[in-house]
């Protein structure tokens, strides 16, 4: 079983080397089409024709085209980014400091995705039939049609406003500075052992978890009911009910892990929706990762930033779409068997 | 068990205090929380041209020369300072009680190394373009520089006070690096920073060695949100004591709630047409009829409630280039008139292009569409084009933009170089207008080194320059701020909002 994990994560490996490739050029070649000018962009208002000039050579964008993606692409072999127009500094740590709180904000969604959407999906299986179900729904329709930057107006609107138990911005409470570590809040107050950093980091995370992941969950419940649904048609479940199990325990243990394979891939084609999506909800609560930088980025045409940030979102889906297979290998026997 | 119970209730202390802590450090009197619109570029202030960073700046380094609330010059770091009646050289005279936060005194030396060695060895910081005339700073002793200049500069004063003209400490830079000096930042002013976090948030705490008067607010914390409706929730959730930039109607709703106050107030930021002397507005009559069509009140009552000031001069009321006496009408007869002229009217219109940027500043693409609505019906048919803020340095600086381009212009030091000296000067970059008639008279004027001699000239020339159509100005934009009401700050003509004005009543 390790081989056949160890094979599949090699070949998503190799797999991953052309699209890489592909996706850094058409991000790299979009991006120099553009009709703006970093140069012009990186100077101030009494900048002569000749110091513009010299920044655009500087900046290399004097070049082909080709020429200056061949040079971007050996300097990101070796793990360089590229420095940022708008900060002056090199684009790695601006990633690095930023990409934890998306991936923490992300999988916190998932979290809250997935939880809503197994639960609502089973629940809407138990209930099938009745009226209840018909109600969920309408329900599931309604958590749908909302996106995730009106879910997160809404939340703000009622938790941070109306009742004033929420905060609206950050990742911290104004009391705590942010402590050294993975840059992954939760992790890090786990590993500080302070709870009230802990509880400080999760309750700036609920909300942005919320706001994005209420829209994603109604696909999985479907998904997962009609699951469900097939896998009751099945002769082990009958056979299940003949043995006098309860239908509870019928749901849970036998049918539900079973249809649970395509919900597992759902969430990991979910995830990669999610990492898209936190650009909004960041902005909308201030949350402090790659979002913000991209919007920023984007402002001020700061190009080594936004190719850096659109490398890193297909790393990362491809990253998740590997995990998924992994996660379908050990739900399902007959994958590993294949 | 026992154990597990214990761990539990710490637990829920803890998220109970977790959930009243944004708002005890928010109310806290001796603490201020800002909710701001964006981050600083760097925390090296000399590196980029960034305005909303400026009161930001101010707080933790110091400047040469500082501006008041009327945006008058006075000494800071300098006691005095003395242009030369040749522009060719500046006389400073420095403080002799300044240390930097790490306790090193500051000093001429800094002030040479910030002004001239830095730049000349080549690190990228706009300061150098800003100064790029410096051919040396003598220093004859600790508190006096003198500034050699290879041209003129008559606005070196002004730029003492201005972007990224910030005294950096020599010593501690050359010691730990400008990479290290940008994580921990030393500057001499009245706040030290104590936590940075990109993106997100500046904590400031109050430096008890200032020379200057001492804050009233010990510790600052800066929450960037750059969502305008996210700095409404904020202040409105009482999760900031004050923020800025929030929508006009936002900003009256939030002064009428309980507990809250708010100001719309005129700053020295300019809603202006960048026009062109060629293409379809080659014709002075075109370029008139153009302004005369635009009802400049019904634009401010229609997307700024009123608050922002219309314009017949590019420059704001109380700068030096403001002309209290001189109205350009709104005349849309005058404008038929002028157009009939040149042979155009409603039935055979005057075409030209017209670009603006949607969402740069408040409400700018409808008023492109108001406008373009105006010149409709005196006879001018404008084609309106949508650009990028990115866009805009691109067609600008390649002298491409088309006729008439709205854009929003900034001059905190409301100097009248940087509102009509910049637009109509023919060799700027920045300038769209590249009329020799208007262009060498502003030429001249960036050489002028008396005061009075070249403030005069820059009025007439603002008067002029509406009078031919070189300039059309619309509005002074505003400021918007809210704020607990509790809370005061010192109103600044050019909308800095700075930690050390700050005080609770």
């Amino acid at each position: 079983m390790i081989a056949t994990l160890l094979r599949i994560v090699l070949r998503r490996l190799l797999a991953a080397v052309p699209i890489l490739v592909l996706v850094s050029m058409m991000l790299f070649g979009i991006l120099r089409l553009l009709p703006v000018d970093p140069a012009a962009m990186s100077v101030p208002p009494n900048a002569t024709r000749e110091e513009i000039e010299t920044v655009r050579r500087d900046m290399g964008l004097d070049r082909p085209i080709p020429e200056q993606y061949v040079r971007w692409a050996l300097t990101l072999l070796r793990g360089d980014f590229g420095t940022s127009i708008h900060y002056r500094k090199p684009v790695g740590p601006l990633l690095a400091e930023t990409l934890p709180a998306t991936i923490e904000l992300a999988l916190a969604a998932l979290v809250v995705a997935g939880f809503l959407g197994i639960g609502g999906g089973l629940g809407l299986f138990h209930v099938r039939g009745t009226w209840k179900a018909a109600v969920g729904d309408l329900g599931s329709t309604a958590l749908m049609s909302i996106p995730s930057f009106l879910w997160a107006i809404i939340l703000i609107l009622i938790f941070a406003v109306a009742f004033r138990a929420m905060p609206v911005a950050g990742r911290l409470d104004m009391a705590f500075a942010r402590p050294p570590g993975t840059g992954f809040l939760l992790l890090d107050a786990i590993l500080a052992g302070r709870l009230d950093l802990l509880a400080s980091a999760a309750k700036h995370l609920v909300l942005p978890a919320f706001a994005l992941g209420l829209s994603f969950s109604p696909p999985i419940m479907r998904v997962l009911r009609s699951g469900l649904h097939d896998v009751y048609a099945e002769d082990y479940i009958r056979q299940a009910r003949l043995r006098g199990l309860d239908e509870g325990r019928i749901l849970i243990g036998h049918a539900a892990r079973n249809a649970m394979l395509p919900t597992a891939t759902l969430l990991g084609v979910q995830f990669g929706f999610l990492f898209g999506g936190t650009l909004l909800v960041e902005v909308l609560f201030s949350f402090p990762g790659m979002g913000g930088l991209m919007v920023e980025a984007v402002r001020n045409t700061d190009l080594p930033v936004i190719q850096a940030i659109g490398l890193t979102y297909c790393l990362v889906v491809l990253a998740v779409n590997a995990v998924t297979d992994i996660v379908c290998l050990l739900l399902d026997p007959r994958l590993r068997a294949n | 068990m026992t154990s597990i119970t214990h761990r539990l209730a710490a637990i829920v202390a803890a998220v109970a205090a977790a959930l009243a802590g944004a708002e005890a450090a928010a109310q806290a009197k001796d603490s201020v929380v800002i909710g701001w619109q964006s981050d600083i570029p760097s925390w090296d202030p000399t590196q980029r041209t960034s305005p909303d960073s400026q009161s930001i700046y101010k707080a933790v380094f110091d400047q040469p020369l500082d501006q008041a609330i009327d945006l008058s010059l006075k000494g800071h770091l300098a006691k005095s300072w003395k242009l030369a009646p040749d522009g060719l050289s500046v006389e400073l005279e420095f403080r002799d009680d300044v240390v930097f936060h790490n306790g090193d005194k500051l000093t001429s030396e800094d002030f040479r190394y910030t002004f001239f060695e830095r730049p000349k060895r080549g690190d990228k910081v706009d300061l150098a373009n800003f100064w790029r005339n410096v051919t040396d700073i003598e220093t004859p002793s600790p508190t006096r520089a003198v500034i050699k200049l290879s041209k003129p500069m008559p606005t070196a004063p002004q730029w003492l006070a201005f972007f990224c003209s910030y005294v950096l400490p020599k010593r501690y830079m050359e010691s730990v690096g400008l990479d290290a000096f940008r994580d921990k930042p030393v500057g001499s002013g009245p706040y030290k920073v104590v936590d940075y976090q990109l993106g997100s948030r500046m904590v400031l705490e109050r430096n008890d060695a200032y020379w200057g008067p001492k804050p009233a607010i010990r510790q600052v914390t800066i929450q960037v949100i750059k969502e305008a409706s996210s700095r409404v929730s904020a202040i409105q959730a009482g999760q900031v004591d004050l923020t800025v930039n929030v929508p006009v109607r936002e900003a009256e709703r939030l002064g009428k709630e309980k507990g809250l106050a708010a100001q719309l107030r005129p700053i020295t930021r300019v809603v202006l047409l960048q026009i062109r002397n060629d293409l379809g507005f080659a014709d002075p009559n075109i370029r008139l009829a153009l302004h005369h069509a635009i009802d400049k009140d019904a634009i401010s009552r229609a997307f700024y409630n009123g608050a922002a000031v219309p314009l017949s001069v590019v420059a704001t009321p109380g700068s030096p280039g403001h002309l209290q006496d001189f109205k350009f009408p709104h005349d849309p007869a005058k404008a038929s008139a002028y157009l009939a002229k040149s042979g155009f009217g409603p039935d055979k219109p005057a075409k030209i292009k017209f670009a603006s940027t949607n969402g740069h500043f408040p409400s700018d693409f409808e008023i492109a569409r108001a406008l373009v609505a105006m010149w409709k019906k005196v006879g001018i048919e404008a084609e309106l084009e949508t650009i990028e803020y990115a866009k805009y340095f691109e067609l600008n600086r390649g002298h491409k933009l088309p006729e008439a381009t709205l854009y929003s212009w900034d001059n905190a030091s409301g100097d009248p170089e940087i509102f009509s000296g910049y637009l109509l000067n023919p060799n700027m970059p920045f300038s769209a207008w590249k009329g020799p008639e208007i262009g060498e008279k502003v030429v001249k004027l960036f050489g002028v080194v008396d005061y009075n001699e070249r403030i005069a000239g820059y009025r007439a020339i603002n008067r002029e320059a509406v009078e031919t159509g070189a300039s059309v100005p619309l509005l002074q934009s505003v400021i918007t701020v809210a704020h607990k009401d509790g809370l005061t700050y010192a109103p600044y003509g050019n909308g800095w909002i700075l930690p050390q004005s700050m005080a609770w009543k």
